[in-house]
């Protein structure tokens, strides 16, 4: 076979990305950063159970302008990966495989978990 | 754990640990501006232990069913692979169990 050098298929720099691509590797990476998440709650629990001046540095942290970033983030992660997952569980029972029903469900994921993002937030710190 | 088992378990810990997330994440963020003292009510109430205690722990069963589907898709080398598994089987049952003791 002559060897030529043709990119060889998936190749991700030629690769029309479109937005179920783009969701479902979006799920992957939110996973992880939920994984990420869950160590940073057992960080909390620890250092509260090491008594209050490491608590106290663990709030500074947080409430640092990157603590917040990364804690907006990981909010942003669970909600994505939760609406992200309902659209899994509905494929799961064979609906929503038309490729407009995904292109719409997958619109719905993005501002659905924005906006649970942005309702945790105003009613976690007491604006609504 | 055969493959039609844990994508069920998969899915089946994927309902159950969805609400504890968002439960915890209001819950961190409701905390994170009050002091110590506040908080220690919220930290000794049962239902946050027991709550806090089935997220660690279906949350990080979970976490290992997908990190062994990652590992499958993109680890080629069965050496790596089975150490990442066991990496990630450690993590998922020492985090859960010290979570535990902590609540305790």
């Amino acid at each position: 076979m002559k060897d030529n050098k043709n990119p060889i298929s998936p190749h991700l720099q030629i690769y029309r990305w479109n937005i179920s691509s783009l969701l479902s590797i979006t799920h992957r990476i939110a996973g992880v950063v939920n994984l990420l998440a869950l160590i940073l709650m057992f960080l909390w629990l620890l250092t509260f159970s090491l008594g209050e001046s490491n608590y106290e540095l663990f709030l500074v942290v947080i409430n640092s302008f990157a603590g917040k970033f990364i804690l907006i983030g990981f909010s942003w992660s669970m909600s994505f990966h939760i609406f992200s997952g309902l659209r899994h569980l509905a494929w799961d029972m064979g609906y929503g495989f038309e490729i407009k029903t995904a292109n719409i469900s997958g619109v719905i994921v993005i501002i659905s978990s924005l906006a649970m993002t942005t309702i945790f937030w105003l009613l976690g710190r007491g604006f609504i | 754990m055969n493959e039609t088992r844990k994508w069920i378990f998969h899915r089946i810990s994927a309902v159950m640990v969805a609400p504890l997330f968002v439960w915890v994440y209001f819950t961190l963020i409701l905390l994170s501006t009050k002091s110590y003292q506040e908080a220690i009510y919220f930290f000794e109430h049962s239902v946050f232990r027991i709550l806090m205690t089935a997220l660690f722990f279906i949350g990080f069963f979970h976490a290992k069913i997908s990190l062994n589907e990652i590992f499958e898709d993109y680890i080629h080398n069965k050496k790596i692979k089975d150490v990442a598994n066991i990496l990630a089987l450690i993590l998922s049952i020492t985090i859960p169990v010290i979570t535990l003791i902590l609540l305790i």
